[in-house]
């Protein structure tokens, strides 16, 4: 139970940093684009930075929004579901996203081989575009643990219905 | 028709079923999407693309506007941003009859214009509104209408995050359809205040004057809400004069809402962090629905799905614009259960490639920006559609004890008028054109 709560900790703390990293390129975009305007001097390959740290920043919120369930979903159609059927939706609507997780994370690591094996650049400032990866499949990491919490979640809610429609069985009779 | 065609549709139909069960729009989208081009094309295909493909898409510049806007927008909303605009637009409106809502309008399509969700705006702006109409006894229909209707603004007064996906999916220029989406927008603030002077006109009582407001606080609450305005004349005036692209003008817009909120001592480090994982939650729903649209995307046109969909449409024999009204019904259907966002991003795929073949008497790159903003009207009147309209449910759980009915009775005029300038922008394409040609010399 413990090393749960730390994971979440560890997820919230990630997206923060994702935000933080926003911020930074907010900053930078700005006084480039001011310096730019008024004296005709940008940041050199600004746009480079807020590409590669705009990615970053978003794959830092991803186990966030899978934690949070933030993932929007259409509920109209199934407003009157009862307990169990929800519950039950809910369950593969986690599988899938561990199972895409999953796979994207043994893709990426293999896209990352990739790119240090052919060493691509980025065309201004030359950063190595492989830098990026490594906190990225942290990311991927750390979604997979996330839509394992919210899937084990809704097994235990699954569970506690069972428990709850056992111990109703004999009111009905 | 050929098999990788009928599979295509068929995927089509399993998307529509997963997401009918609840499974997140993003995942339907990657689950059907992955599967549908391994059937077609086997797994390596697939396989090696998304070993580049989402970083790729996480890393377009256009697209780092989203985040931007989206932190911008939650920080404008712990500004006091709501409260202020209302009490500004009821310190000039709230002393005629009916005021007090037309002035509901105007505030939601101020604050609409910064958050750029229909659902949050109509909760937002009916927590601050909702209480002052009952106060002064407006009519439950109108007072609920007005809110319901005035969530649906902000999509497309610029900034609008909704504007800047279309652009990037049909590949339009996103400070173009800035310009073009302003007349509409103000069109859309006009028509509703219109319709709310009409309403009481023919049920005098139904919106009875609030009292009046003196001149200090007319000056007072006028001059509160001065800074943020011109940090969005900064901001939009700037995309529209050329001084800055998108991206700097709204990382400009962020930095100064942010100095102004923590300078007038609203925003607190608490704040930020909530605002901070708003974004993140906002962003990363976001950039998944965007990357399962790309996988959707791949296997729809190894299907042909998009082209044969158009060449079937166009060899109907029906006219243009029987074709048009027909793909807006379809989507005001589907919008009725689908927040806008996803709706755009699901729909225009299969929707434009049908528009760009047909002839309307204007260049493509005209039609691009005009139909983006009669879609995007046109999604948003999904959500005040009876008996289904998701803003209406939103204002149902804040207004308690007002039944639906009465809700829907009172969107009733505003759909109407929606329809109104619908077709105005459809007979009249100027409206939206004229202000990107003149802008743009």
């Amino acid at each position: 139970m413990g090393l749960v709560n730390y994971t979440r900790q560890l997820i919230r703390l990630w997206a923060l940093l994702g935000g933080f990293i926003l911020i930074g390129i907010i900053l930078m975009t700005a006084y480039s684009a001011t310096s730019n305007l008024l004296l005709n001097a940008p940041v050199a390959g600004d746009f480079e930075i807020v590409e590669m740290g705009v990615a970053l920043a978003v794959f830092c919120f991803l186990p966030f929004c899978q934690l949070e369930r933030a993932n929007v979903s259409v509920d109209i159609f199934t407003m009157n579901a009862g307990p169990k059927s929800e519950v039950l939706m809910s369950i593969l609507a986690s599988t899938i996203a561990v199972l895409f997780a999953s796979l994207l994370l043994w893709r990426m690591s293999l896209g990352m081989t990739d790119y240090r094996e052919y060493e691509e650049y980025t065309a201004i400032l030359s950063i190595p575009i492989w830098i990026a990866f490594p906190p990225i499949l942290f990311s991927l990491f750390l979604l997979i643990l996330a839509s394992l919490i919210t899937t084990a979640e809704s097994f235990r809610k699954l569970l506690r219905l069972k428990v709850e429609g056992k111990l109703k069985k004999p009111d009905f009779k | 028709m050929d098999s990788s065609f009928i599979i295509g549709l068929a995927g089509i139909a399993v998307l529509i079923i997963l997401i009918a069960i609840r499974v997140p729009i993003a995942y339907s989208m990657l689950i059907v999407g992955i599967s549908g081009v391994t059937i077609l094309s086997g797994p390596a295909v697939i396989l090696s693309q998304l070993k580049d493909l989402v970083y790729a898409q996480f890393s377009i510049y256009d697209l780092s506007v989203v985040p931007m806007f989206i932190l911008m927008g939650s920080l404008a909303t712990f500004a006091g941003l709501s409260r202020d605009l209302f009490q500004a637009a009821n310190a000039w409106l709230g002393r005629f009859r009916g005021g007090v809502a037309m002035s509901t309008i105007v505030a939601c399509a101020g604050f609409g214009s910064v958050c750029g969700s229909s659902l949050a705006t109509a909760s937002t702006m009916g927590k601050v509104a909702l209480p002052e109409l009952k106060r002064l006894k407006y009519s439950p229909a109108l007072a609920t209408g007005t809110v319901a209707a005035g969530g649906t603004l902000g999509i497309l007064i610029p900034p609008s995050i909704v504007l800047v996906i279309y652009a990037i999916i049909v590949e339009a220029n996103i400070a173009t359809m800035f310009m073009a989406a302003l007349v509409p927008g103000l069109l859309a603030v006009g028509l509703f205040i219109l319709t709310i002077s009409i309403y009481v006109l023919i049920v005098p009582e139904a919106g009875p004057p609030a009292e009046k407001i003196g001149f200090t606080e007319t000056k007072k609450a006028t001059l509160a809400v001065l800074p943020v305005l011109c940090i969005f004349g900064i901001v939009i005036g700037g995309i529209y004069v050329g001084a800055f692209n998108p991206t700097p003008a709204a990382a400009i817009g962020a930095f100064l809402i942010g100095l102004y909120g923590v300078i007038r001592k609203k925003i607190s480090w608490n704040n930020l962090i909530e605002a901070l994982l708003e974004t993140a939650k906002t962003s990363g729903m976001i950039y998944l629905i965007l990357i399962g649209a790309e996988t959707l995307k791949i296997f729809m046109s190894r299907g042909r799905v998009p082209m044969e969909a158009a060449e079937l449409m166009i060899s109907s024999g029906l006219s243009p614009y029987m074709i048009l009204v027909l793909l807006l019904i379809a989507l005001i259907i589907l919008g009725c259960f689908m927040d806008s966002l996803s709706m755009i991003i699901l729909a225009i795929p299969f929707f434009w490639p049908v528009i760009s073949e047909l002839n309307f008497g204007m260049p493509e790159d005209s039609v691009k920006i005009w139909f983006g903003i009669i879609a995007l009207i046109v999604v948003e009147l999904g959500l005040i559609t009876p008996p289904v309209g998701l803003n209406v449910f939103v204002i149902k759980s804040l207004s308690g004890d007002i039944p639906i009915s009465e809700t829907f009775k009172g969107v009733m005029p505003f759909f109407l008028m929606e329809l109104v300038r619908v077709t105005l922008i459809i007979l009249f394409p100027a409206i939206v054109l004229a202000l990107p040609e003149f802008l743009s010399g």
